[in-house]
């Protein structure tokens, strides 16, 4: 960005401004743009969450203000703003109105290091994905907030099963990244996506490779259950079905959002979605190759760039255009599987929630991890590292075997995990019953 | 037991209960019904029902009305199944007055009820999954089959939902010349909906789950409550008011009674199936015997402005909810002397707290809903 302004205000039209106003200009024009594509996004997600839910329900879904009911979010918005602030006589004034922001805020910055097409990222961070991470926990101290100073105990409910899942699902979450992250050697988030040119093979695990941008993670095994583990884990994090359990509707009412009204609620609803589009943007940015795709890398090659002076910006254009094309379809994919397990599934109840968390998710990931360690050692290590067999080995050799092995233990510790986890599950009977009826207070 | 420091830890840690008001204003309670519920964390300790909210004085209106004005007044007891209810206020003043009902209308009623039981359960199960949280998909999926059956009220009564279409001695209108080819349409398309809705129980993981081992109801607590219904029969009592005490024309037709096991959710979501395959049952013996049955669809010596003699009589049918029973006790006059609805979801939430006691919050809703009450029969 900053040689882009540089180049067009200092060099094309020759203003001479100092290098620190074009820096800030470019930030400032970045953030404006970040901070009108989130609700906007947001604005179209939940348009496109229920029209295509209503498909799944044999209904049709909004189709009255605009054609097909393109500018229904608009008017629900115009709806919130509208909408009475209702602050619950015994709450605590200052937290409840401070609870949406912090809930809001996070995922705005988490927008900072998402690529979304061929150097199109707003900060090209080196901790990247940590940032992520540790961003978007932040947002389970919002949660807590509004729960508490509601002083209602629907929301004191919700916003205790909000955090008891964000804090447990981060785990798995991260760990599934663990992987990806061995496998690249870096926590950038546009080094991962660099990393994932090729065809089938990663041109990173074998430099033969034609690269038409299809390297993904998930075509390997590694990368595919992290993936399956991660977007799991984005359902919890996210609170989508059937993972819905803070605002269940059907228990309670609206969990920690039960006493907001207007654009307070507006504002908890706006960070969920935002969060939702941010959690299958890292989904297909970490495991489906973000911008890659055909076509993408052969355009950059051709446009202007420090390597090739000579090239036209109209292909930096295009490649822009259609990675962010690449980038937004598989989002788009992503959120779309949200919603139809949104349709398709009921939610867990809290304590199989933790269960699946803690006894089955967590276990496979961590085996997830040896076996991207595997693959690592397999694929990259040579006789430095006392590896001396391997390095007689050709390069496509080297991927069938670490393929194979990853593929055999990622298998197996399924199957096991499976077959462990569902014994658990039936031996578990009715709650703990025979330790509750002691304490149980006779009715009067 | 721990020891040492752990225990005086737990000892330092021991928590409050909350006591929480689960409605009378809760999107899950099926109406106005609170239920005080004590939780331990998220665990019941303790869960009382608080009725009464949508009272409003059904059994002394109705007595203020004539026979046949309360015809269409029970309509609005169980408000999804009119005909259940028109059935058995008919049966009780034709008992109390003595009148004849012809076989053809003893048919149209049977088809009439055993049609309600196919789009209660139908939209009873999708009540209870969207409270398991699927959102409304199999909601929407049973009221679509629920309508094409409100099609065929229609056609036949001129309303959906309050039909107001039995008579003393048999019923208002007869079946217009298109219902049975509707019918016979219906019932072809019938099976592919239930398997859909068995193979969604049968196979998926979170409902098994959520509905497997929950809520149990065992045996000799649901006949110590009287519960009846599916939710008696998912508690393993094969107790059917169309077996037990056969009425109208219920003992030419073959049919089974489905029992659960455990009587727990699940059971009862198993009963209800079962239960939509045996209506279809009935209703194609009905449409083969129908053309030979004797007489019209209403006797025509019958009063429709009745004056029963000094007396009294109960009837009861099943009614998809359970069983449903008319007590009228009559002076002589035009007007009831006293008018008794024994209604089956009012029963049958009795035992709620009992059902739910150590399980989850999250339970609660499940189990209410797998018992399937309407409000406005619970409160009359």
């Amino acid at each position: 960005m900053y040689e882009l302004l540089d180049a067009l205000i200092n060099g094309r039209l020759g203003l001479g401004w100092p290098g620190w106003a074009v820096a800030l200009l470019g930030h400032v024009a970045v953030a404006t743009l970040l901070f009108l594509v989130a609700p906007v996004q947001m604005l179209f997600f939940t348009y496109y969450e229920r029209r295509a839910i209503a498909r799944m329900q044999d209904r049709i879904g909004p189709n009255r203000v605009g054609p097909e009911g393109i500018w229904q979010p608009i008017a629900d918005g115009v709806k919130m703003f509208t909408k009475e602030d209702i602050v619950p006589a015994a709450a605590d004034r200052y937290v409840h109105l401070l609870a949406p922001i912090v809930v809001v805020a996070p995922t705005m910055f988490m927008f900072a290091v998402v690529p979304w097409g061929p150097g199109m990222v707003p900060v090209d961070l080196n901790v990247g994905l940590l940032f992520f991470f540790a961003i978007s926990s932040i947002s389970a101290v919002g949660l807590m907030m509004a729960g508490w100073a509601s002083n209602n105990k629907f929301a004191l409910l919700g916003a205790m099963r909000a955090v008891a899942q964000m804090v447990s699902y981060e785990i798995p979450a991260v760990l599934s990244l663990i992987a990806i992250v061995m496998l690249t050697g870096t926590l950038s988030v546009v080094q991962i996506v660099a990393a994932q040119g090729g065809l089938v093979i990663s041109t990173a695990d074998l430099p033969g490779v034609p690269d038409v941008g299809l390297g993904w993670f998930i075509f390997t095994p590694v990368g595919l259950l992290a993936c399956l583990c991660f977007f799991i884990a984005a359902l919890a994090e996210g609170e989508r079905t059937p993972f819905d359990i803070p605002e269940a509707d059907s228990e309670i009412v609206a969990g920690y959002m039960t006493e907001y009204s207007g654009m307070k609620f507006g504002l908890f609803y706006l960070a969920q979605y935002v969060l939702n589009f941010l959690l299958c943007a890292i989904t297909a940015v970490v495991f489906c190759g973000g911008w890659q795709g055909p076509g993408v890398g052969w355009l950059a090659a051709q446009g202007l760039s420090p390597a090739n002076p000579d090239g036209s910006w109209v292909f930096n254009l295009f490649a822009g255009m259609l990675g962010v094309f690449y980038f937004l379809a598989k989002t788009y994919f992503f959120f779309f599987v949200m919603i139809w397990a949104r349709g398709a599934f009921p939610r867990l109840r809290v304590d199989q929630l933790m269960d699946f968390g803690w006894k089955f998710l967590i276990p496979l990931t961590l085996v997830n991890v040896v076996s991207a360690a595997v693959w690592v050692g397999i694929t990259r290590w040579g006789p430095e590292e006392g590896l001396d067999f391997t390095a007689q080995w050709s390069p496509l050799l080297r991927w069938g075997v670490a393929f194979a092995l990853t593929m055999a233990i990622n298998v197996v510790a399924y199957l096991t995990l499976a077959r462990l986890y569902a014994a658990a599950q039936a031996a578990r009977g009715r709650v703990d019953l025979e330790e509750l009826v002691g304490s149980v207070p006779t009715s009067a | 037991m721990p020891s040492g420091c752990c225990a005086l830890c737990i000892e330092m840690l021991k928590t409050e209960e909350l006591q929480i008001n689960i409605g009378p204003q809760h999107p899950s309670t099926h109406g106005v019904f609170r239920m005080i519920v004590t939780v331990d964390g998220e665990t019941i300790t303790d869960l009382k029902p608080v009725f009464g909210y949508l009272h409003r004085n059904h059994e002394q209106i109705a007595e203020q009305n004539t026979y046949l004005q309360n015809m269409p007044y029970t309509d609005r007891l169980d408000y999804f199944n009119s005909m259940a209810n028109n059935h058995a206020y008919a049966m009780a003043v034709e008992r109390l007055a003595g009148i004849e009902v012809p076989e053809r209308a003893e048919y149209i009623r049977v088809l009439m009820v055993e049609l309600t039981r196919i789009l209660n359960h139908a939209g009873a199960l999708g009540f209870l999954i969207n409270d398991m949280g699927m959102w409304q998909t199999q909601l929407a999926f049973g009221m679509r089959e629920r309508e094409k059956i409100l099609d065929l009220f229609e056609a036949a009564s001129g309303a959906r939902l309050m039909c107001n279409y039995f008579r003393f001695g048999g019923v208002a209108r007869d079946l217009p010349p298109d219902f049975v080819p509707k019918l016979k349409e219906l019932l072809v398309a019938m099976p592919a909906f239930v398997d859909e809705l068995e193979r969604l129980l049968r196979e998926n993981e979170i409902l098994m789950q959520r509905a497997e081992g929950i809520g149990i109801l065992p045996r000799d607590l649901a006949l110590a409550y009287s519960v009846t219904g599916p939710v008696l029969r998912g508690s393993g009592v094969p107790y059917d008011v169309r077996k037990a005490e056969p009425y109208s024309v219920y003992d030419r037709f073959n049919f089974d009674v489905p029992v659960g096991s455990v009587g727990d959710v699940y059971d009862r979501f198993l009963v209800r199936i079962e239960e939509m395959r045996q209506s279809k049952r009935i209703i194609e013996q009905i449409i083969e015997q129908l053309p030979d049955a004797q007489g019209g669809h209403i006797n025509p010596k019958a009063r429709q402005n009745v004056r029963p003699p000094v007396g009294d009589a109960y009837a009861r049918i099943e009614s998809p909810k359970g069983e449903l029973g008319f007590y009228l006790v009559s002076d002589g006059s035009t007007r009831p002397y006293r008018y008794k609805v024994r209604a089956p979801s009012f029963i049958n939430l009795t035992p709620l707290g009992d059902m739910c006691r150590g399980y989850k919050v999250a339970d609660v809703v499940v189990i209410l809903g797998s018992i399937d009450i309407v409000m406005g029969e619970v409160d009359r």
